[in-house]
């Protein structure tokens, strides 16, 4: 046990190197190809901290002056699902997810309770963000894996539930998608849809995707609307030229550079994935199992794209205006088609009616996002983030605004 | 044989990309075929194709590519992998 300990005191940098080699070793890895994978997450997650230092330090002085300057107290920087999925997987509970979640998973298949073999662990991710935000609110581990697990199996019957519908909207066949983040918006979604029915005049209007995306695409390229949010915040804090093109660069380098150090991450996952796919998928194969995805196979579809499109300015807005939000939206708007990937088959790939439901969604999560962010913070800081003095707190959309998370942790508080 | 260039698309130009672009890399280094291969998200495809010989997609393309294009969720599957890399080697070896 004081050997665990000692492993998870050492920092993220050098825990998560250790605990994929473990991993990859196993499931029958090399060493030599465990030991590089290792190194690979571990330099991965030192990138991550490099850009969310980039990101903090510039937009941190300008979201404070722009409070000062406008009034709106936006002062908790919305740092993006990389640095989310990052802060999971370097946090205690992240260093046993994988066990975790495929130990749910197999004791789900082994007892008939669910059909899907969910091969994607890198989103595993998510349960380890429920369990980290649980660890700092509670300041116990085993309340934080317990929540993961619950997390893990309450995510794979929500996948059960949707296949149908995913398979035959997205022309997926035995797929499904029990993506923690865009599956937590499936029970909201189906009575929101059901509501619209029921309203004289709305329930009529129809609006297809093809226009939508032409019209909003630069919304659609992230590192254009990191410059575009970067100049438009220099504007309101009242910067100076020179000081207003930089925070726009920055910004745009931001979008750019974060995707690619969580790619890195990526990349020191795939062995320990794909041996751990290769070992459940030869279990459980066959017509009565499905298999469980990335929500990203579903977000090139028209209907997705454009809801995302259109829901991205709206959130904005929506963050100016609802009281109480203290989030300034950022690094997450690039990530809102995973919000609505299946909302899409829900309202029949119906744009209006799924950017009426996201936008529900987000104004709710907007508040969600403010409300953890104090602990999405301590979870960044046990995770070895470096924040500077006096920092602005962070959150994300993906997942500090996630609803299922949110439950999970409040339940978890009343244990703790 | 010159080097030829693979965007990979997928819904985040990150998760499932990787792992796509992890495979394709390695099938080419066994047979010998110099790939470039770049990562991108689907809404940014528009930007990438224009240079590429080849695109794997593990999502639905809306728009049509004067590039070839290859469904590569199989690739993340793992059902029916090999055929869809036999299909990749093929289209690069033209």
């Amino acid at each position: 046990m004081s050997l665990i300990k000692f492993i998870l005191d050492l920092g993220a940098v050098v825990m998560l190197p250790i605990i994929i080699f473990v991993l990859g070793l196993l499931f029958g890895q090399k060493p030599g190809r465990a030991f590089r994978a290792g190194i690979t997450i571990g330099i991965g997650f030192i990138g991550i901290n490099l850009v969310i230092g980039l990101l903090v330090n510039n937009l941190g002085p300008a979201a404070k002056a722009m409070v000062e300057n406008m009034g709106v107290s936006l002062n908790v920087i919305d740092v993006g699902w990389p640095a989310a999925a990052a802060i999971a997987f370097a946090s205690k509970v992240g260093a046993f997810v994988i066990p975790i979640g495929l130990a749910v998973n197999i004791l789900m298949l082994v007892t008939r309770t669910t059909k899907t073999v969910n091969v994607d662990l890198w989103n595993y991710w998510h349960f380890a963000f429920t369990g980290a935000l649980v660890t700092a609110a509670t300041g116990s581990l085993p309340l934080g894996m317990v929540a993961a697990a619950i997390n893990a199996a309450i995510v794979l019957k929500l996948g059960d539930w949707t296949a149908p519908m995913v398979q035959e909207f997205y022309g997926l066949p035995g797929i499904s998608l029990p993506h923690g983040f865009s599956a937590a918006y499936v029970p909201i979604a189906i009575p929101l849809n059901k509501l619209i029915d029921k309203i004289p005049g709305i329930n009529k209007i129809e609006a297809s995707p093809e226009q939508i995306s032409k019209r909003f695409g630069v919304f659609g390229e992230p590192v254009m609307l990191g410059l575009i949010l970067g100049v438009i915040l220099g504007l309101l804090a009242k910067y100076d030229a020179k000081a207003t093109l930089n925070l726009g660069m920055s910004m745009a380098g931001v979008m750019f550079l974060m995707p690619r150090m969580v790619k890195i991450l990526m990349e020191g996952l795939i062995p320990v994935s794909e041996a751990a796919k290769a070992f459940i998928q030869k279990r459980f194969a066959g017509k009565e199992f499905y298999i469980g995805l990335d929500s990203a196979v579903a977000i090139g579809h028209p209907a997705a794209i454009a809801t995302a499109l259109i829901l991205v300015p709206i959130t904005i807005f929506l963050a100016l205006i609802i009281p109480g939000n203290r989030v300034l939206p950022f690094g997450d708007l690039a990530t809102i088609p995973f919000m609505v990937a299946m909302v899409a088959p829900i309202t029949k790939g119906n744009v209006f009616r799924s950017v009426l439901i996201g936008a529900v969604v987000i104004a709710v999560g907007l508040l969600i996002a403010t409300n953890v962010s104090p602990l999405h913070t301590q979870a960044a800081i046990d995770a070895a983030f470096k924040f500077p003095e006096g920092a602005t707190n962070i959150s994300s959309i993906c997942d500090g605004a996630n609803p299922l998370t949110w439950i999970l942790l409040k339940l978890m508080q009343i244990f703790g | 044989m010159n080097t030829k260039k693979v965007v990979v698309a997928c819904g985040t130009g990150i998760a499932t990309s990787t792992v796509v672009a992890d495979k394709i890399s390695e099938a080419c280094k066994k047979e010998g075929i110099k790939v470039d291969i770049t990562q991108c998200k689907v809404t940014e495809l528009r930007s990438y194709a224009d240079e590429a010989d080849l695109i794997v997609s593990t999502t639905i393309l809306r728009d049509k590519y004067d590039v070839p294009v290859i469904n590569g969720l199989s690739l993340i599957t793992g059902v029916g992998e090999d055929e869809v890399l036999k299909k990749i080697i093929g289209e690069l070896r033209k």
